[in-house]
């Protein structure tokens, strides 16, 4: 899938990768929005959600060259090193409150953006089509899904909670994505965020 | 081996960060034989696995966070906390001096960053591992603020035998700083993971990468407490995973 070569986050990138400070500022305006919410779905509300924005930020900022636009969009990359450092954070927690298991149902289909986001319509309407896409996918597969997405679990782990066969969750999870990832290939393939 | 959808099966499972140590293996050797069709259904399914984020209600940050990341950006207008105790005191001032070094230091490879830009690409290696040097100092400075801070050395294993590193650590923090020197390159789809030891036990600790020299600053916040033992440092598929599956490249003791 192409990464557009005039998207405003690859030109961010490119100047924070010459040290350019306000770019980040740029790039954390246009979607620390985004990565906090994400952050606070999988580690529930609290500081350590955003600790893990800040430190996505700094990764930015000292790893910026190893941002490889032919694997993905900047957001899809900062995305990434959010639930990364999300999960790694939930899985060093071993215990306590968690914020996962909550399914898209329960959620608002279009939440209003905050208004000190800089986010354009296409933006909303890009977030918009990813979550039909995800409501759209048989209900057994969303699960596998958001259980791995969001919670960090294991492949076993979510056949245990789920008291499914192993074989079965691996084949949601391929199924799940395969579908993901044929619904959103238009928008990807006209240069969108996701690749 | 000829692609199938048990490979389909096993790259989903990677993206999702959640293969099955024996699945990694096996994957791992597909990749290694060059089946184009993973290597785009890598990048394809990675995206596409971002689609689920989007179910996550956007958050507006505290105003006071977008200064904090901005300030954590460079030495100069990094946040200093204050120690209370007259060893808080000892310890604030050596962060204080260990902070007009990292001043100092950044006002240099500044300087020097200015020169390499005109410079042909092989010098781009030599900045970055003084950039690696920079963020050391930082976040050395930043962990000396605890008053319980200590430092264990990190020597090469397996198949990195050159590889060292050290940790500081501040079990009243949970918070520690890794850092890496003579790391090999790795693959697109592993990483290192840096795994504390408690009663024995590895704990997961984070995953980082190291850069074009093989130098690496980590940052963990998550260190548990009390009484690291231990610490480690495995190769594992990009994303990290719960319990060490890949080799130890680098270990120390207490």
């Amino acid at each position: 899938m192409s990464q557009r070569r005039d998207d405003p986050d690859g030109a961010l990138m490119a100047r924070v990768e010459a040290r350019d400070a306000d770019a980040l500022a740029q790039l954390y305006d246009r979607h620390a929005a985004r990565l906090l919410g994400l952050a606070r779905r999988v580690l529930g509300g609290g500081g350590e959600a955003e600790e893990v924005l800040q430190d996505v930020f700094l990764f930015a900022w000292r790893a910026s060259a190893s941002y490889d636009a032919a694997r993905g969009s900047v957001l899809t990359w900062l995305l990434i090193a959010t639930r990364s450092r999300a999960i790694d954070r939930l899985r060093a927690r071993q215990s306590g409150p968690r914020a996962g298991g909550r399914s898209l149902e329960e959620l608002d289909v279009d939440p209003p953006a905050p208004d000190d986001v800089e986010a354009g319509s296409a933006d909303r309407q890009w977030e918009s089509i990813c979550r039909r896409a995800v409501l759209e996918l048989p209900g057994d597969q969303r699960q596998v899904l958001e259980l791995a997405y969001f919670e960090g679990l294991t492949q076993q782990e979510i056949a245990d909670r789920t008291a499914t066969p192993l074989g079965t969750v691996k084949t949601r999870a391929r199924l799940g994505l395969m579908k993901l990832r044929e619904r959103l290939r238009p928008y990807m393939k006209s240069g969108h965020h996701g690749a | 081996m000829a692609h199938s959808e048990r490979h389909e099966e096993l790259v989903a499972a990677l993206v999702l960060g959640m293969p099955l140590a024996a699945d990694a293996a096996e994957l791992e050797g597909h990749l290694a034989g060059g089946c184009a069709i993973c290597d785009e259904l890598l990048s394809d399914l990675r995206s596409a696995a971002t689609a689920l984020a989007a179910g996550a209600r956007p958050a507006a940050p505290p105003r006071e966070l977008r200064a904090r990341v901005l300030a954590s950006l460079g030495p100069p207008r990094a946040p200093a906390r204050s120690p209370s105790g007259a060893g808080g005191r000892v310890l604030a001032a050596a962060a204080a001096l260990l902070l007009f070094a990292v001043v100092v230091d950044d006002a240099r490879l500044r300087r020097q960053r200015e020169d390499l830009r005109s410079q042909s690409a092989d010098l781009a290696g030599r900045l970055q591992s003084a950039e690696t040097r920079l963020a050391e100092r930082t976040l050395r400075a930043r962990v000396l603020e605890s008053d319980d801070v200590q430092l264990l050395l990190l020597g090469g294993k397996g198949p990195q035998p050159d590889a060292r590193g050290r940790v500081f650590w501040s079990p009243k923090a949970r918070r520690g700083v890794l850092v890496a020197a003579s790391l090999a390159p790795l693959p697109s789809d592993r990483q290192y993971e840096f795994w504390v030891f408690l009663a024995g036990k590895p704990v997961a600790a984070g995953v980082f990468d190291a850069d074009v020299a093989g130098n690496a600053v980590f940052e963990s916040t998550a260190l548990p407490e009390p009484g690291a033992q231990n610490f480690a440092v495995t190769v594992e598929p990009r994303g990290g995973v719960p319990a060490p599956t890949g080799p130890v490249v680098l270990v120390g003791s207490t």
